[in-house]
């Protein structure tokens, strides 16, 4: 197992595909980041004092984080596991 | 007052000259019909613009050189500097020349003209053109009357070049009474004075006989019954070249900014030419007997000695025009302001290199957005809205609500001269030019901004259609239907101004994921809108056909608003091209936002 890790870090310096896709990866991880953050920005606002209109706003803004949130963790999954040698 | 009182005082006029002289009228038709034949010459071309024959314009006319043969060789073979001239002025109306080339092909026209000096001294050869603007005619029109666009285009182009002879022909037959009473023998004098004088007789019978041809076979035959000095044929030649120029300027009046700037270059060239040669010609006439007794040409033979003075004056001509090129075309665009829709040009593609990887994709991103605000300005005009709506802080519903004015402008002719050339040139740029050559992510993001650029031209096209009903609706009583309508115009509105602020933000808001928040908008909007809908046919508020025409413009208004949001969401991200890459796979597409509608319509229902 520690062979295949070794290996696989190896991949990673020598390929230009691996090197993409680990940069993709590191994109990814990034934009998720910033997703969660604003999603708990969002879910402060919410628990604080507002106004109807606002929370429908904030609320549907929400749901729109958490599905893109969704489906960036999706994608990152697909990326560990194709960087893992793992298929489906 | 004067342009309500302009229009009725000319037609009063003309009325007048029609009951006086029927040469006036014979004249006057004569033009009607020529500036007819520039419009069908001009409405041919259109069919082929971005097609075949641009590309063969373009290329053989792209350098100056080129451009220059281009003019001698089409002179030649017509034998007609001013068919040349003014089917070159037409050609950028049409947009498939630029000002430069047009110049060119101008300075190769006079250097062509010349030949026929040559024929006519050599050979007695004169091409009669208008003998087949009947047989043009006929069959243009059936062309025309065709349904493959190339076919009517062609027959458009072909029934033009009729119309135009037809029009020189009619010109002339009116004009045949004063040519007759021309005698050049009567004016015959010596010196400056008499060059001066008969520069200016060749400039009239040229202008009246419209062909620069006949004025030089009417100068050949009084050289050869000596009616006329050497000097004074030499002088009409010269006037003959400037008073070419009058076809030009005629068929220029029908034409774009573009081809009035090169019936003026045309003017100013053959004046300056005209200038020089008066000034030096009795210089001019040691050089041509010098040339003369080199080509065995005698001392005594004035035809073929006329015919290398012609070809030498505009030869000198071109020598001291072409360093003048470049501050020529800058002053006719300074002089000739263009009033009417320009061809869109590229800016930013031309001087990228294809083989650098950034600035390749940074050029056609940045010709892209070009794009969507000449898109973002046209779809506001067909919604009837001002342009700077996008800048103002005042609410949607009120700008909307204030804009009850049609806003009449050409949308079909702004779609087809501003976004249609440009996109044109996008693509071409990616997929056959340099870009052409690019790999993996590079090939990837460039097809992904043209794309972008697709979703641009989709909107508009959105818009053009949704327009029809619109300006009926604006126009009747109906203000249940006016309401619905105002709804959609909003929605539009409210997306292109979403767009702009995303554009204008910093970091995560400036990137695709605020504009999913749109996308959700759309479809809860186009949800409302339905119900709406349903809501008046029940009430009976408006009836089935215009309940049909509102149904299929809230799905235009869905379209035009998803194309809005996907090029924008492409083009005004401000991420590099990796976490780009990283935020589009996180981005929604129509069928996760269905997926969060239904979700909330379960929550709500549970």
């Amino acid at each position: 197992m520690k062979y295949q890790k070794l290996l696989n870090k190896l991949k990673d310096i020598l390929s230009e595909e691996r090197q993409a896709q680990l940069e993709k990866y590191s994109s990814l991880k990034k934009v998720l980041k910033s997703l969660r953050a604003e999603k708990k920005k969002m879910e402060k606002e919410m628990a604080g004092d507002i106004d109807d209109d606002t929370r429908q706003e904030i609320t549907s803004k929400l749901k729109v984080i958490s599905k893109q949130r969704k489906k960036g963790l999706q994608v990152l999954q697909e990326l560990k596991d194709e960087r893992d040698g793992k298929h489906k | 007052m004067l342009r309500r009182t302009f229009l009725p005082a000319i037609f009063v006029l003309l009325a007048y000259g029609f009951a006086v002289s029927v040469e006036f009228k014979t004249i006057t038709a004569g033009v009607a019909i020529f500036l007819f034949g520039m419009l069908s010459l001009e409405e041919g071309f259109k069919t082929f613009t971005a097609g075949t024959l641009e590309k063969i314009l373009r290329a053989s006319t792209d350098k100056l050189w080129k451009s220059m043969t281009f003019g001698v060789l089409s002179t030649t073979v017509m034998q007609s500097s001013s068919l040349v001239s003014v089917i070159t002025i037409s050609f950028l109306s049409a947009g498939l020349l630029e000002l430069a080339s047009g110049i060119g092909i101008i300075f190769g026209a006079n250097l062509g003209t010349t030949t026929g000096a040559w024929l006519v001294a050599g050979f007695g050869l004169k091409v009669k053109l208008s003998s087949y603007a009947m047989p043009m005619l006929v069959f243009g029109i059936i062309l025309v009357f065709q349904k493959a666009k190339t076919l009517r285009g062609a027959g458009y182009v072909l029934a033009g070049v009729g119309f135009l002879f037809l029009g020189i022909h009619y010109m002339k037959e009116g004009f045949d009474a004063f040519g007759q009473g021309i005698d050049l023998a009567e004016y015959s004098m010596t010196g400056y004075p008499g060059v001066l004088v008969f520069a200016g007789l060749g400039i009239v019978a040229t202008v009246i006989m419209q062909s620069s041809h006949a004025t030089l076979v009417l100068i050949l035959a009084a050289l050869a019954a000596q009616q006329i000095s050497y000097e004074n044929a030499l002088a009409l030649a010269i006037g003959s070249n400037v008073g070419t120029t009058v076809t030009a300027i005629l068929g220029a009046l029908s034409a774009s900014a573009n081809g009035k700037r090169l019936a003026l270059a045309h003017l100013i060239f053959n004046f300056v030419t005209g200038a020089i040669a008066i000034a030096g010609i009795f210089q001019l006439m040691e050089v041509v007997s010098w040339i003369s007794s080199h080509l065995g040409i005698g001392p005594q033979n004035y035809t073929l000695q006329l015919a290398v003075f012609h070809t030498l004056f505009n030869f000198l001509g071109i020598i001291v025009m072409l360093p003048l090129l470049g501050p020529l075309v800058k002053f006719l665009e300074k002089v000739v302001v263009a009033d009417e829709i320009e061809i869109e040009r590229p800016m930013y593609l031309s001087g990228a290199s294809g083989d650098i990887r950034d600035a390749a994709i940074e050029a056609t991103r940045k010709e892209t957005i070009r794009l969507y605000d000449l898109a973002a300005g046209i779809i506001t005009d067909g919604l009837s809205i001002r342009r700077d709506v996008l800048e103002s802080d005042e609410k949607t519903k009120r700008i909307v609500k204030k804009s009850t004015d049609i806003i009449d402008e050409d949308i079909d002719e702004l779609y087809e001269k501003k976004l249609k050339a440009l996109y044109g040139a996008i693509v071409e740029y990616v997929i056959t030019s340099r870009g052409g050559y690019a790999k993996g992510r590079m090939r990837e993001e460039l097809n992904t901004i043209r794309q972008a650029g697709q979703h641009v031209i989709e909107a508009v096209k959105g818009v053009k259609h949704l327009r029809k009903n619109l300006i009926k609706v604006m126009r009747s009583d109906n203000q249940f239907v006016k309401k619905e309508y105002d709804r959609l115009r909003r929605q539009i509105i409210q997306v292109l101004r979403d767009i702009e602020e995303a554009r204008h933000s910093q970091g995560l808001s400036r990137s695709v994921l605020p504009l999913d928040q749109v996308k959700l908008e759309i479809e809860e909007k186009t949800r409302e809108f339905s119900h709406g809908l349903d809501k008046l046919i029940r009430k009976e508020y408006i009836d089935v056909q215009i309940a049909t025409s509102l149904m299929n413009d809230i799905s235009y208004c869905r379209e035009i608003c998803w194309d809005l949001v996907e090029a924008g969401s492409v083009l005004f991200s401000a991420y590099d091209l990796e976490d780009e890459a990283a935020l589009r796979s996180v981005a929604l597409g129509e069928d996760d936002i269905i997926e969060i509608m239904e979700d909330s319509n379960t929550g709500a229902a549970q």
